[in-house]
């Protein structure tokens, strides 16, 4: 899916010089279900932005489905962002004047295809996530939970490969985390591929794997026990 | 994708209710302001557009250069005409016009006073295609006596277009019969009512004259009292023609004053019709003519209003854009392209400025009565619907939707959504810098407007306030009838009615007043040596009393007085710039003949302002009239208006049953000199009031986003003890600096163009510093009670409250 080989970004402001990644490489296989860690500040962020082609990176080399990207335009990233990236932020950013079928339906509009085919993505977007119900509420109107679910109908409604969830469950009451990280291991098992940061080591469990940052650079990285059992266990 | 940003800008529009009314709103004033000044330039530019190929019909006027002094006449010499038919082959029709007096129309026993009376070669039509309603243009006006009318007067006199046809229309002295309708033309130079058939002048000029007179008379070269219309073959033969009129004048017109011993010099130039409105340097044309400038002007007006009103909407959606940076953000993030938001942006901004649209076309249609008075035109909001106004309507929306939404559609567009993503932080609400920037633009064009106006006024008060040098408060005056000798006969006897009333001090006859084109006669003038030279003056006919009420003064000599022979057989009074201009030590005495008129000075008269002060005080000779032609000035005491006035029709009907009464007040008269100015001041005035107010509503949009921004730090600030007015001096300190500074911008910018506009001018009013402090003040105080506001409210929150919701 992806491969970051001695990655670095640096960030320059007022002057100031901040090291946010410094020499990370790492690869992640498709299907994969990956959670970053570490202290506030360590860089998960700038790492995931990178591989969100958010950002590109001061040096090193960023292989996106067998592409170097790691200097290619705003355009060029813009378009791979369009149809294989899906992002889930922990604030959900959904936009207040749009009801949750328009936020839904907004990564689709960005794309040719028919007004027919949107509605149909749409909802089948929203059965998953479980919110068909609430299609014309706008955000304010629901609870966080059902906020970030929205967001993530979003972030999957045009099937992306990657799914990048930053924080995901950090504004959420811990049983509407947990609905969240079941929806998102759901996604995992259907196939897609998703790197999620968090602080929490109960969502970090429902990775196959977590590295491990500190000050920009990569620590650790280990096998969930989750995952090392489900790896063992004969019928897997 | 269209459906979405649709919603999304319709939601945000809702959403912001204030924000919007400011925003469309702001763009709508601006837009009708700029949609009436359009109006009114379109009609400036587009004059005679209904004569069919107006643009092939021309006009010959005059240079005439006497002495150094050159003169424009849109008038051509008498014989002109003629020679061109004769010798020009390129010209196709060639056909004269000439101005008559107002006359007086009897309808049922009742008269009526008619303007805008001319004399035309029957040709006239063929050249000026007027559209006839009836009757036929090509014969219409071979016969002496016979009248074409406008279908206004046959409405008028005869009920009908049809029922005026072949009927008698009564004048004072005769009748003419009607032989052609017209539809009137009010989009021309030419405004008229009615033609009379120009052979009935011609036989009044000949009557008891013997041949030679007449031969002579048709023959003078110097007599400009024709305008001269014509057509050719082939446009194109115009340099031709041009060349064959040049040398015509060389031919005919050079050895005719030779031989008389004028020492002239002449030119003839063409004029296509389209030109004659906007063209104001020839004397004598038939109805005022527009001004190039004012049309400029206005323009200039038009666009700057409308790019205040941009600049409003530029700084309130950047000052905002803290509120939509997520939105931007996410779309890019599900891989908008940066192409596709500014897009989005800029429908954003036509949609508002399509609301803006339709709501100052409604503007429009509210304010076109007023604004028709201000102009004295006839504008319908219909008038807008012709393919030209649309397609204007159209450039005003794609030019206000993209010049005030491009701005913020870059600067939005430019989001990272690194940066505005980030869960806690807003973004950098940054372009404080643009936006302080084009606030100083806003405010530098609405003073420069404000004291522009202000110096108009000041110098119209001067103008009017000025000591002429002669009285021309509480003086009316009466149009005296044409050619009724019984009237004439009886009017000594009317002006001895008159005073017998306490309230008329004084009646004089004149044939000139001030302020009223005068003739610029060829005169014999005696030099210092005793030699004499030929000189040409304006001229002013007066009686003998006329001096005396309208308080001119004398510097040396006496006023013409009744039972001194010699005043009876020959004088005249000449101006201190007339004495200089001659040279004269010794004016007293001086020999001065004028055509057959052989009179002495025998006064010099203090310099009075006869002419408006545009110009300086012209040479001029004063000779005195038996005859009582022209007017009769009454002096009235200031008391009893009413009671004068009501006295004064009495007597007229008693003495002139026969002649509508046809008054004015001198003042007023003279300072219709000045209507051009005054109308442009009230233009000014309306449209700097609309440039602040525009300005001020964006102020205002701006200080409540501040305000907003702040009220956290306003709220520690008053719980740290700040006072509610230690607050609004903070609020209201930022935006009084921008204003102070327009002022430092709009104050030489205002004072060089003012001073341009004042070399109009012979007399000019001071340009104080005062005019620009006040200004200045005026417009300082407006902007800080905007500001004001919004900060006295945020500063008046509870600062409990607002702490906590965040
Ligand atoms: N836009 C930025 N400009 C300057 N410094 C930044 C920016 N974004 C992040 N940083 C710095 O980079 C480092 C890593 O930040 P981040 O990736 O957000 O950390 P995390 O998400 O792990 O808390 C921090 O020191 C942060 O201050
Ligand atoms: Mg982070």
């Amino acid at each position: 899916m992806l491969k970051i080989v001695n990655l670095q970004k640096k960030y320059t402001t007022d002057e100031v010089e901040t090291t946010a990644l410094n020499g990370i490489s790492f690869e992640i296989k498709p299907g994969e279900f990956v959670a970053m860690m570490g202290p506030s500040g360590c860089g998960k962020s700038t790492l995931l932005n990178i591989i969100g082609l958010l950002d590109n990176p001061n040096s090193g080399e960023f292989w996106f489905l067998d592409k170097e990207v790691s200097r290619s335009s705003e355009r060029q990233r813009a378009d791979l962002r369009k149809h294989h990236i899906g992002f889930v932020f922990q604030s959900f950013n959904l936009i207040d004047e749009l009801t949750v079928q328009e936020n839904i339906e907004l990564p689709l509009i960005y794309q040719k295809l028919s007004g027919q085919e949107i509605k149909e993505r749409v909802n089948e977007a929203m059965e998953q996530m479980q919110i068909a119900h609430r299609r014309n509420h706008f955000p304010q109107q629901l609870s966080g939970g059902q906020q970030q679910r929205v967001a993530i109908a979003r972030a999957v409604v045009s099937k992306p490969a990657l799914l990048l969830a930053d924080e995901p469950t950090g504004n959420l009451d811990s049983a509407h985390g947990r609905e969240v990280m079941e929806l998102l291991s759901a996604l995992n098992e259907a196939g897609t591929t998703v790197v999620m940061v968090t602080h929490s080591p109960s969502d970090a469990d429902y990775a196959h794997r977590i590295i491990r940052l500190l000050d920009g650079q990569i620590v650790t990285e280990s096998i969930t026990e989750r995952h090392a059992a489900r790896v063992l266990s004969p019928e897997f | 994708m269209l459906r979405n940003y649709l919603k999304i800008a319709w939601r945000n529009l809702l959403r912001h209710k204030a924000y919007s009314a400011i925003n469309i709103i702001g763009l709508a004033t601006g837009i009708s302001a700029c949609l009436l000044i359009f109006l009114y330039v379109g009609h400036e530019l587009t004059y005679e557009r209904n004569f069919p190929n107006a643009e092939h019909i021309y006009r010959v006027v005059s240079r005439v250069n006497f002495h150094g002094e050159d003169d424009r006449f849109s008038l051509s010499p008498k014989p002109l005409a003629d020679h061109m038919r004769r010798e020009i082959p390129e010209v196709k029709k060639v056909t004269r016009l000439a101005a008559s007096k107002k006359q007086t129309v009897w309808k049922d026993q009742q008269p009526f006073l008619e303007d805008n009376l001319f004399f035309a070669d029957s040709t006239f039509f063929q050249v000026m295609p007027y559209t006839f309603l009836a009757g036929d243009p090509v014969t219409a006006l071979r016969a002496p006596r016979t009248i074409v009318i406008s279908d206004e007067l046959a409405r008028k006199y005869f009920g009908s277009v049809e029922k005026a046809l072949g009927q008698p229309l009564q004048f004072s002295r005769n009748q003419h019969l009607v032989t052609g309708v017209f539809k009137a033309e009010k989009h021309s130079h030419l405004q008229a009512s009615a033609f009379f058939s120009m052979v009935t002048k011609d036989e009044a000029e000949r009557t008891g004259k013997d041949a030679e007179t007449i031969a002579a008379q048709e023959n003078e070269w110097i007599l400009f009292g024709y305008y001269t219309y014509f057509t050719l073959h082939h446009p194109a033969s115009l340099p031709a023609f041009k060349q064959k009129l040049a040398d015509l004048v060389q031919r005919r017109a050079v050895p005719w004053l030779k031989e008389n011993e004028i020492s002239a010099s002449m030119e003839l130039m063409v004029q296509p019709i389209p030109e004659i409105h906007l063209s104001n340097d020839f004397q004598t044309d038939i109805s005022p003519s527009g001004s190039q400038s004012y049309v400029y002007i206005f323009s200039v007006v038009a666009v700057f209003i409308l790019l205040i009103a941009c600049i409003n909407y530029m700084n309130l959606a950047t000052a905002r854009s803290a509120k939509r940076s997520r939105e931007v953000g996410l779309r890019k993030v599900v891989g908008a392209h940066r192409s596709q938001i500014i897009g989005q942006f800029l429908g954003e901004s036509i949609l508002i400025t399509l609301l803006a649209l339709v709501l100052a076309l409604a503007m429009v249609e509210l304010s076109l009565p007023v604004f028709n008075e201000l102009t004295e035109k006839q504008f319908a909001l219909s008038s807008l619907l012709n393919t030209n106004f649309v397609l204007l309507i159209l450039a005003i929306l794609l030019f206000v939707g993209l010049v005030a939404g491009s701005y913020p559609a870059f600067f939005l567009s430019g989001f990272r959504p690194v940066e505005v993503l980030k869960s806690d932080k807003n973004p950098r609400g940054s372009n404080a810098w643009l936006r302080r920037s084009l606030v100083v633009v806003q405010f530098t064009i609405s003073l420069v407007l404000i004291i522009g106006t202000a110096v108009v006024y000041s110098q119209l008060q001067f103008l009017k306030n000025k000591n002429l040098g002669f009285n021309k408060e509480q003086v009316l005056a009466l149009n005296l009838p044409k050619g009724d000798s019984l009237f004439q006969e009886r009017l000594t006897v009317f002006q001895q009615e008159l005073t017998q009333n306490p309230n008329f001090l004084q009646t004089a006859t004149t044939g000139n007043i001030p302020g009223e084109r005068l003739a610029r006669l060829l005169m014999l003038v005696e030099e210092e040596d005793g030699t004499e030279k030929d000189q040409t003056m304006n001229v002013m006919f007066v009686s003998y009393d006329f001096l005396e009420l309208m308080g001119i003064e004398l510097k040396e000599g006496r006023t013409f007085q009744k039972g001194i022979p010699t005043d009876e057989k020959g004088a005249v009074i000449i101006n201190e710039a007339g004495v200089k201009w001659l040279g004269w030590q010794n004016p007293m005495g001086k020999r001065v003949q004028v055509t057959d008129y052989d009179a002495k000075v025998i006064g010099v008269a203090r310099n009075f302002n006869y002419a408006s002060l545009h110009n300086p005080i012209e040479p001029l000779m004063i000779i005195p009239i038996k005859e009582n032609t022209g007017y009769l000035l009454a002096k009235i005491r200031p008391q009893d208006l009413e009671a004068s006035l009501t006295f004064l029709e009495q007597q007229w009907k008693a003495f002139a049953p026969r002649h509508p009464m046809d008054y004015f007040f001198m003042d007023d008269h003279f300072n219709r000199q000045y209507q051009a100015e005054e109308k442009m001041l009230t233009v000014f005035g309306y449209f700097a009031a609309l440039t602040i107010l525009i300005a001020c509503l964006g102020l205002f949009g701006l200080a409540s986003f501040t305000a907003e921004q702040r009220t956290k730090e306003i709220g520690i600030r008053k719980v740290l003890g700040s006072t509610v007015v230690e607050i609004v001096l903070l609020l209201s300190k930022d935006f009084a600096l921008l204003v102070l500074l327009a002022i430092l911008i709009a104050s030489p910018v205002a004072w060089y163009g003012m001073k341009n506009w004042l070399q109009d001018f012979a007399y000019q009013v001071n340009l104080s510093p005062w005019l620009f402090f006040t200004a200045g003040l005026a417009s300082l105080l407006i902007a800080v009670a905007t500001v004001g506001i919004q900060a006295a409210k945020a500063a008046l929150l509870d600062p409990v409250k607002s702490l906590r919701s965040e």
